[in-house]
């Protein structure tokens, strides 16, 4: 039974992957084989990476003075509250939102196998998300400090423990938002609130991380010391790592432990909140006057209602919304700091420093992919665009201006912030002004073609086409990768131009693909819109 | 009012309706019946230009659905077999929105939704959102929807069902009123009493091709359309 309904999981997650649902039939085994390598690529590649580097950073600094275990409970430390982070909302929708919930327990299944069958779910999620961290930690730690069969074993259950934790603490988290949940009334914008408080103390951290870690290093025996007579717990768990029998058996007996509990608190709770009707008081209806809105205003306004009625929407793909604001203004304060740094390094090219500015704006504004997902987001109600009076245009036109809007007015605000503190001559400002704007409204109907292009349409759990779909991941990828392209060009070729024209040049092919598209998407992309 | 003329639709192999044509006139309530899977649902869903069709053509009021699809829809309304809404808009937002595409004036929206929301005993709960509502609600809400830009046609597909007696009974009572103003109904259902009573004409699809269609009278005669649709199924 608990296969049973993990196939059915699975088969959901990863329709997409293997079903073409524009032409209706299975994808080819080379494009299956294409997509897997495709994402897998990306998650080791990037993430993966960058732990590699901090990895290698730290464990040649700490092995040196004889502190690997703090090297274990750093990195674990990390890969902990990026899993948690990462799936605590994956968990509450998953166990207590999914669609199918009131189906399931229909059904003569036991609701522990229900429960399992979700746990499974967010546990791998979260695995996935920790791995990043966790598996080029015990990979740098065994080439730098050598492999042996206690450390293989105690590493591999240090990998266990963490990312049951990872679980536990998702599962604790995601109970506590279901319970809050079903009492509020704004819990749209409260579960943005809170979780915009916890990606603020994330970058907070990972601002400062470089000075951190050079600090940690030099004072590593210090640190270590208030760590072993203050909390031994931690000592010992980071002594895992090294192959301390004991530790392990410890914590692992310790974890399991822990999973009982909440698995425990699970069982009881479950039926109870997952058929919740919530008990806030009802809305009155008070008849007022509306001001009649044009068609296109309505489906905008539509959309926009869509984006802010979840948390999980705004959360994966609006963040730019607030990010690009708050680096106009971090550039307005430390701009100047930052310009001169940066020319100081790369003084050999002139105008690099502009245009790697350009393309981090425009990096910043790949975190709105809003327009991605919103044709899936259509689910079961996509019969109502399809049977109204409107063209299949607009509402794709629509699905674009969300995020066209959302992303291209904070763009506006965070070029000029930099534009004026950036000591450069007038030509750059402009471009600095103009291209990432210009950008914008390129990445903005490319994101939208590319949820035409791939939809997901039979979901279970929203968080599906949110975050787990080839449209999703192809607007935030291909954005980080065209980024990437266009700014490492410049230093290749594009400093023969200089920065003004190069910048000119990537705007006008910005703009002509942005044009082009909203071609295809006026055009062949609104006929396979009609033909959902 | 609405004519359908050989319609054919595929699907991959199959062929879920098979060269099939109707003409409702204005005024009529015309109905829809055939075992599960025999192409009610997506006859309708083609009239209504959901779906796109491998052959034939269908006309509303004299605009083809396939060359003038938005001419088509403005004349027409649709309630589907399960009324997945809006679920993140309250009930008067979503009447709202529907207002805003088909471009009805303030004041004759308001008058319509009071008047509609009060018959079927909705009003109350216009300010919820439309994720509290019960199927029931929904349903109505869906119907309230309908009748909203006053449609020449309106297409239904199983609209009976979730709907309590009372509901029931009214929007029997607003089809008919509907087809009096010179309206025209198309509409699907599996309870043959409702047909019975309610309809003008009767359609009856089998795998996907018409096998009769006429008044009520002359499809069932002397017997009871149960006994007639019981008869053309077992042959």
């Amino acid at each position: 039974m608990l296969w049973l309904l993990l196939k059915k999981q699975f088969t959901e997650v990863f329709r997409s992957y293997f079903f073409d649902a524009k032409k209706n039939r299975m994808r080819s085994k080379g494009a299956i084989v294409a997509w897997f390598i495709f994402f897998f690529a990306i998650i080791v590649g990037m993430l993966g990476g960058m732990f590699t580097v901090l990895s290698v950073t730290l464990s040649l600094g700490l092995s040196e003075v004889g502190m690997n275990w703090l090297y274990f409970l750093l990195l674990c430390g990390i890969a902990i509250v990026l899993g948690a982070f990462g799936s605590v909302f994956n968990t509450f929708s998953g166990l207590y939102c999914a669609k199918d919930n009131d189906l399931l327990l229909s059904l003569p299944i036991p609701v522990r196998t229900i429960i399992a069958s979700r746990l499974l779910n967010v546990y791998l999620l979260g695995t996935l998300y920790a791995s990043t961290v966790l598996v080029p930690m015990l990979a740098v730690y065994w080439i730098v400090n050598g492999i042996t069969f206690a450390r293989l074993i105690c590493g591999l259950l240090l990998y266990c423990i963490v990312t049951v934790t990872v679980l536990l603490l998702s599962c604790g988290l995601g109970w506590v938002l279901a319970k809050i949940s079903v009492k509020l009334k704004r819990k749209s914008f409260l579960t943005v609130f809170i979780a915009l408080l916890g990606i603020g103390a994330y970058y907070f951290v990972y601002f400062k991380a470089q000075d951190m870690i050079r600090d940690l290093i030099a004072n590593a025996e210090q640190y270590g010391a208030s760590i072993k007579s203050g909390a031994y717990a931690l000592y010992l768990f980071g002594r895992i790592g090294e192959g301390d029998w004991l530790a392990a058996a410890i914590f692992t007996a310790a974890a399991a432990l822990l999973t009982a509990l909440i698995w425990i608190l699970l069982s009881r709770s479950f039926l109870g909140i997952a058929t919740a009707s919530g008990t806030v008081d009802k809305v009155r209806y008070v008849e007022r006057r509306v001001k009649r809105k044009g068609v296109f205003a309505a489906i905008l306004g539509k959309e926009f209602g869509r984006f802010t009625s979840s948390p999980n929407y705004m959360l994966n793909c609006g963040l730019g919304v607030l990010l690009l604001p708050a680096a106009g203004v971090a550039f307005l304060i430390m701009g100047r700091t930052v310009f001169e740094a940066l020319n100081g390094a790369l003084a050999v090219i002139p105008g690099s420093v502009t245009v790697l500015l350009c393309f981090a704006l425009c990096l910043l504004s790949s975190m709105n992919d809003m327009a991605s997902p919103s044709v899936s987001l259509e689910g079961k109600s996509l019969w109502i665009p399809q049977s109204l009076p409107v063209a299949a245009k607009t509402v794709l036109r629509a699905k674009a201006s969300v995020q066209l809007l959302l992303t291209c007015v904070p763009m506006l605000f965070a070029s000029v912030c930099v534009a004026i503190v950036l000591p450069v001559s007038i030509p750059e400002k402009l471009a600095v002004l103009v291209t990432p704007v210009v950008y914008a409204a390129f990445s903005a109907i490319a994101a939208t073609a590319v949820g035409v292009k791939m939809p997901m349409l039979n979901w279970t759990n929203e968080l599906y086409p949110i975050k787990q779909s080839g449209a999703v991941a192809i607007a935030l990828f291909g954005s980080w990768l065209l980024c990437a392209v266009f700014g490492g060009l410049y230093f290749l070729v594009g400093f023969l131009l200089g920065a003004p024209l190069y910048l000119l040049v990537c705007t006008v092919l910005f703009g002509t693909a942005a044009l082009l598209l909203l071609r295809w998407l006026d055009t062949k992309g609104a006929r396979i819109f009609a033909a959902l | 009012m609405l004519k359908i003329e050989h319609l054919t639709k595929r699907y991959g192999k199959k062929t879920a309706v098979d060269d099939l044509s109707l003409h409702i006139q204005p005024g009529e309530i015309y109905g829809f019946i055939g075992h599960n899977g025999a192409g009610k649902t997506t006859t309708l869903k083609s009239v209504v230009g959901i779906l796109q069709f491998d052959a034939g053509q269908i006309f509303i009021d004299g605009d083809s659905i396939r060359d003038n699809p938005l001419e088509c829809k403005r004349k027409l309304a649709y309630i589907p077999d399960n009324p997945d809404l809006y679920d993140y808009m309250s009930g008067v937002k979503f009447l709202h929105f529907i207002a805003d595409v088909y471009g009805i004036p303030t004041a004759v929206r308001q008058e319509r939704i009071q008047k509609y929301a009060e018959l079927l005993e909705l009003t109350g709960d216009l300010g919820q959102p439309i994720s509290a509502y019960s199927h029931g609600m929904k349903q109505k809400l869906a119907v309230i929807a309908a009748w909203l830009h006053a449609p020449k046609l309106i297409v239904m597909d199983e609209p009976f069902v979730g709907l309590d007696p009372k509901a029931s009974h009214l929007l029997k009572e607003m089809m008919r009123e509907h087809c009096d103003n010179g309206g025209a109904i198309f509409f699907s259902t599996h309870v043959l009493e409702v047909a019975e009573k309610l309809c003008d004409k009767v359609a009856i699809i089998k795998q996907g091709r018409l096998i009769k269609a006429g008044t009520m009278e002359e499809v069932k005669g002397d017997d009871s359309l149960e006994e007639v649709f019981l008869e053309l199924e077992a042959e």
